[in-house]
């Protein structure tokens, strides 16, 4: 914890200097500024650490840009397709300089950066050296500038991540602060790297955080926005493609997005089936190998670059190529296996990168042949290629990596047009369900199991069914009075069913419960005046309503021997009862289901 | 104080304490920890600005360097090498309209109509109403074969906007589309844009209006295209091209006199090119032999109309013989026969010194010359030169003037 920092008693202060105007000046600024800053909540502290990670994630990922840029520039040149000897040679040599860096000097900068920055969050309270980001942006701008098929998207979210633990830590916040202002970070990276925000934060909250607490939406939104309009300021407004104009023309036009689903949905299986099987094969490997790993797959990267030097880098530009229709289907076909395989070269190797834009660059290429086709064997369709290119995307992204939600706002957010949403919702449920079906880990959760941590898995946790006090509530078995019930009449009824729950109306919304014993009492000494309101009761009872998660319900129900269940529009209508036992086992019955 | 942040800080800990020794109580303190961020923060942002504008410098030059070698490798003719160099250069300037225009016209260039339309079709999203994108996209579509397409754009690209000269490079498209449109053989939408293409010619300029003339012509509309080209005649009387237009449409109207003194009027060289001379001896084949003609004598109206009878009676020999059919059969049992019986029996009364002397009869026998030639077409087919073609020629005039 943090100490007391007390200053030192006035009496062995030396005389004080006097203290020039300017300075005074700034002095009390900064003071009264700070103050405020300081004496209100912590909240309001986290929001605008927020603003200040997302600079500085901002001026981080165009720093990066810009290096992954001059390194390509130095390494391959500067044409799309550079000279055999450079493209073969360039990721090898590069590679070795990688796997030095990554073992030696920067450890931590191994993988693609989301598992790392989730286990952050969960394993290590939120803390990622510095030393990491560092690592990560030196490390990654040579592997993929040098031409390793990586993307710098997710190591742009480690950056993030880091640079707000680091400024988390400096400002010696409370740990759970700390381990939430991680993925604060990591928002404001992505944000910058994918020129996105709001597919940022939806990514962020989907996979690192898992759950929309209002309190790190705000801050996460936050630090998005500002990374953004950072990197804008400096790298301009445009998007990563130019997307050409897309329209639905007719809705029967949305089985063909059901064959791009379909496709996608295997495509997708096999790159992460392929992932699985053959990472742990790789990471047995004796340990010196290590060093040669990066080096290697440079070599077949390359041997791969010099016929088809598009698979090389991020992609982006290669992307645009084919939103603009510059390929023929067979060889977009072509271009996406090839992809398939350099990544998961250059991944397996160890060589520290992202997976976002080889799984953009597989979608788009997918998606567009997919298109190509059947614009081959289906001519009266009217959907251009650049919309399946766009779709495509989407639907690979939803399948590998297994975020939906993300999925459908990138592609409304690279397109600028709400026209994809429909044909990127059929599509990538559909690449979803069949990733979801048949591989049960999604990407990143299988990625830290195999490396031996068993983080919570996001997805697992969206498809927990929550249990409601209507799954554990008896219903129709309560006795219930209203006050102005004549006692006599509730004695005879209570005497009919010794068992059952007794509650008494008092008005609608305030519930009591009496004893069994108190209503014969009073029955028997004062059974013409006195009514169910006047016998001695516990309560007034908390509600609790049908739709109520029994985590909430958890808090009252040991207090009481049983609470009403209520419904929302008349407090006075009782749906049922629910008692500390009643919820015991219905979270038992739910565990066996 | 006790933050409620859980890190405790002084209240006011440095009151009164020299500057030094107030920096050090305030180490490790969020105020110094937050001031810090905001010099970093400027500091980052000046080096962040140093890094982008190097970096911003240097992918323009490359864009332009690559652009330079597209347009020097398309102007060598070197199409492949013109795109690579085009996709270099938009690589780094990927939202470089001029560059993706270029690219666009080299894709065109190399046959690669689908891309080509789609690197189009993305920039006429950001500037709708730009001629020259929507003149690439007419061009695409016209080699595509979609008419409508082609027709909306090339209308786009005369109605939009053009940097440099937009009333010569409308014109000029107008023109594409007219030119378009009557090699697609869609007269009827072509005639509205050539009447346009005419009016929109500036007074005096004598090629675009002799080309005006032209494509009125070609367009069907004589008329237009006579007034075009003698506006053109009132600036240099003695212009192959307009007096050739001029007597065309004339003769196309079946005023073959004035365009015969339109014909009379070229120069050898171009009397001899195939279509006009056809036209020349066609024209004074029909002026030569029409009895009705003004201000003939009686013995020339006499003398056309006895050489008009006889080279009918001879055509229809000629098409009898050729179907085995002999004209002196009695009794006459086929239109030629009869044809034939009565020209014999009027022989006398339709001679040219009777006719000469009865020019009521001229009628007459121009009718059986009109009958025999109408039975003779149908049988072996239209004449295409010489008196007979003028004959038919003839027979048209005389009911349009009878009618």
């Amino acid at each position: 914890m943090s100490e007391v920092v007390s200053p030192p008693p006035l009496s062995q202060a030396p005389p004080p200097e006097p203290i020039p105007e300017p300075v005074r000046g700034i002095h009390i600024v900064l003071r009264r500024w700070t103050r405020q800053i300081f004496t209100g909540s912590e909240d309001r502290l986290f929001l605008f650490l927020a603003i200040l990670i997302g600079i500085f994630s901002g001026l981080a990922v165009v720093c990066f840009r810009v290096a992954i840029e001059w390194t390509q520039f130095a390494v391959l040149g500067s044409t799309l397709a550079p000279t055999a000897p450079r493209v073969f040679l360039a990721p090898a040599i590069c590679g070795l300089a990688i796997a030095l860096l990554a073992i030696k000097v920067f450890p931590r900068s191994r993988g693609s950066g989301v598992n790392q920055t989730k286990a952050a969050v969960y394993v290590l309270n939120g803390y990622i050296p510095f030393r990491t980001v560092i690592g990560k942006f030196i490390v990654c701008a040579l592997a993929i500038g040098s031409g390793q098929s990586l993307g710098p998207e997710d190591p742009s979210l480690q950056m993030g991540a880091g640079i707000a633990s680091a400024i988390g830590r400096a400002l010696r916040l409370s740990q759970k602060k700390i381990r939430l202002i991680a993925p604060v970070g990591a928002a404001a990276g992505l944000a910058a790297a994918f020129n996105a925000p709001i597919s940022a934060v939806v990514f962020v909250i989907e996979e690192v955080i898992g759950t929309w607490s209002a309190g790190v939406l705000g801050a996460i939104v936050l630090s998005a926005v500002s990374s953004v309009v950072t990197m804008r300021w400096f790298l301009g407004n445009d998007s990563l493609f130019r997307v050409p104009p897309i329209q639905l023309a007719h809705p029967a036009e949305l089985l063909a997005y059901v064959v791009l689903g379909i496709i996608g949905g295997l495509i997708s299986l096999v790159f992460l089936k392929w992932l699985a099987y053959a990472r742990p094969r790789v990471q047995q490997l004796p340990t010196w190998t290590r060093y040669l790993q990066p080096a290697v797959a440079g070599l077949f990267v390359g041997l791969i670059g010099i016929k088809l030097p598009q698979v090389m880098g991020a992609g982006y530009a290669v992307i645009d190529q084919a939103l603009h229709g510059q390929f023929t289907w067979k060889l977009l076909i072509i271009l996406a296996l090839v992809k398939i395989v350099a990544t998961g070269i250059s991944f397996l190797s160890g060589t520290p990168g992202g997976m976002f834009a080889p799984a953009l660059f597989i979608g788009a290429m997918l998606g567009s042949a997919v298109g190509a086709m059947e614009h081959h064997f289906f001519p009266q369709l009217t959907v251009t290629t650049a919309t399946f290119a766009i779709v495509g995307m989407g639907t690979f992204f939803a399948g590998f990596l297994r975020v939906p939600i993300t999925s459908l706002f990138m592609v409304v957010e690279l397109s600028g047009n709400y026209s994809a949403a429909l044909p990127v919702m059929v599509s990538s449920l559909i690449a979803y369900v069949i990733s979801r079906k048949l591989q049960e880990v999604p990407l990143f959760d299988m990625l830290t199991r195999q490396d031996g941590l068993l983080l919570p898995s996001i997805e697992e946790r969206r498809e927990q069914v929550s249990l409601i006090a209507e799954d554990a509530m008896q219903v129709d078995t309560a006795i219930v009075a209203d006050a102005s019930e004549p006692v006599s009449l509730l004695a005879t009824r209570i005497a009919k069913l010794p068992d059952s729950p007794l509650l008494i109306r008092m008005r609608a919304g305030e519930w009591r419960i009496p004893t069994r014993e108190d209503i014969i009492r009073i029955a028997a000494d004062h059974a013409g005046t006195h009514n169910a309101g006047d016998v001695p009761s516990k309560g007034p009872l908390p509600m609790v309503f049908p739709d109520e998660s029994l985590e909430e319900v958890l808090r009252w129900a040991g207090d009481w021997p049983y609470l009403p269940v209520v419904n929302r529009g008349d407090l006075g209508k009782l749906e049922g009862v629910l008692s500390l036992a009643d919820v015991l086992r219905a979270f038992r019955r739910a565990a066996e289901e | 104080m006790k933050s409620d942040v859980g890190v405790a800080v002084a209240e006011h800990p440095s009151e009164g304490l020299p500057l030094f020794q107030r920096l050090r109580s305030l180490e490790s303190s969020r105020e110094i920890v937050l001031t810090i961020c905001f010099v970093l923060i400027l500091f980052l942002f000046a080096i962040t600005a140093l890094v982008s504008r190097l970096y911003h410098k240097k992918v323009h030059s490359l864009g332009d360097e690559w652009f330079s070698k597209g347009e020097a490798a398309l102007r060598a003719g070197q199409v492949k090498a013109a795109l690579d160099d085009y996709r270099n250069a938009l690589v780094y300037s990927p939202n470089n309209s001029v560059f993706q225009l270029h690219l666009a016209q080299a894709l065109a260039a190399a046959g690669r109509l689908d891309e080509a339309a789609s690197y189009l079709t993305n920039l006429l999203a950001e500037s709708p109403g730009n001629g020259e994108l929507n003149l690439e996209l007419a061009r695409i579509a016209v080699r595509k074969n979609q008419i409508v397409d082609a027709m909306r754009y090339y209308q786009s690209a005369i109605y939009g906007v053009w940097e440099s000269d937009p009333l010569v490079r409308r014109w000029n498209v107008r023109r594409e589309l007219v030119e378009y449109l009557l090699g697609h053989g869609d007269v009827n939408d072509a005639q509205p844009e050539a009447i346009a293409l005419a009016q929109e010619v500036p007074a005096g300029d004598l090629d675009r209006q002799r080309t005006a003339g032209e494509f009125l012509l070609r367009a069907g509309l004589w008329d237009r295209a006579r007034e075009e080209f003698q506006s053109v005649l009132k600036f240099d009387s003695r212009d192959a091209e307009a007096l050739a237009g001029a007597g065309t449409a004339l003769y196309q109207v079946q005023r073959y006199p004035e365009a015969l003194l339109y014909f009379n009027r070229l120069p050898h060289e171009k009397r001899v090119e195939p279509q006009i001379a056809n036209m020349i001896e066609n024209a004074r084949a029909i002026v030569s032999a029409n009895p009705w003609a003004a201000g003939l004598s009686a013995e020339e109206r006499a003398r056309r109309t006895s050489d008009a009878l006889m080279a009918a009676v001879a055509r229809m020999s000629d098409c009898a013989h050729e179907h085995g059919e002999s004209l002196s059969e009695t009794p006459a049992v086929s239109d030629f026969q009869n044809f034939y019986a009565t020209s014999q029996d009027m022989a006398r009364d339709w001679s040219e010194r009777n006719l000469t002397l009865h020019p009521d009869r001229i009628d007459a026998a121009m009718a059986l010359v009109f009958q025999i030639e109408d039975a003779t077409a149908q049988r072996c087919g239209e004449p295409t030169s010489g008196i007979d073609n003028a004959l038919r020629v003839i027979e048209q005039l005389r009911e349009k003037a009878l009618s």
